[in-house]
């Protein structure tokens, strides 16, 4: 799959889910302490990128999820 | 047979307290009729005219609350994370988020079953989805998130 389209998938369901604007999101911008991510939202983007790509996930690989570019590094990484 | 495919006893009332943190006014779960950790779990809640909630929702004609068929939602995840996670302990369990469409109104009188699935578990929370039934007609669907927040935490 193309990198640039996960990119693009995974920044607007973590924009959905945050209820921002994805242009508005910097993709190193910290996702608990610059946008408001609880961790209750973090497990919602582990469940949205597994459901989206049909992959599972591995529960300690959620702490990673920090910026929206640790969250593509981390589909990328699980997504054949 | 697979841990997924155990299926523990149904559960009482008093089974139920013991799991859950709600009491009177706020239990809105009467029994477990089917519980399979990780896998699902189904729930029953029996309306009765007299429930506190009908007097004023609403004075001239009683319908059961939205908030309260969330209630119990929420009380059967309550039931099984605990069922799934049970290595839990002092913990307090926390909505996340809830999205539900209500399909017909819940009358006194009407039996609930709430059936949760899990979409994703992991130790400390989970994705859920409900879907509730009175007899063979769905009365509200959706998902929610809660987690298991450590009591030291809060």
């Amino acid at each position: 799959m193309a990198s640039t389209t996960i990119e693009q998938e995974v920044k607007a369901l973590i924009a959905d889910i945050i209820e921002m604007d994805p242009n508005e999101i910097d993709p190193d911008a910290s996702l608990v302490e610059d946008l408001g991510m609880d961790s209750m939202m973090a497990l919602e983007i582990l469940a949205g990128i597994e459901k989206k790509y049909k992959i599972k996930l591995p529960e300690e690989e959620l702490p990673k999820i920090t910026t929206v570019n640790r969250a593509v590094e981390l589909a990328k990484k699980y997504v054949k | 047979m697979s841990s997924k495919d155990k299926k523990l006893a149904p559960l009482d009332f008093e089974q139920i307290k013991a799991i859950i943190p709600q009491r009177f006014p706020f239990l809105m779960l009467d029994r477990i009729v089917e519980i399979q950790p990780g896998v699902r779990i189904v729930g029953v809640k029996n309306l009765t005219g007299n429930e506190w909630f009908y007097q004023g929702h609403f004075p001239k004609k009683a319908i059961t609350p939205g908030a309260m068929i969330c209630e119990a939602i929420a009380q059967t995840g309550i039931v099984f994370f605990s069922a799934s996670q049970p290595g839990t302990r002092d913990v307090t369990y926390l909505m996340g988020s809830l999205k539900i469409r209500f399909l017909e109104p819940v009358w006194p009188g009407d039996q609930m079953f709430i059936e949760v699935t899990p979409l994703r578990l992991t130790s400390s929370a989970g994705i859920f989805t409900a879907h509730v039934r009175v007899e063979d007609r769905t009365v509200a669907k959706g998902e929610f998130a809660m987690s298991a927040k450590p009591n030291n935490q809060l």
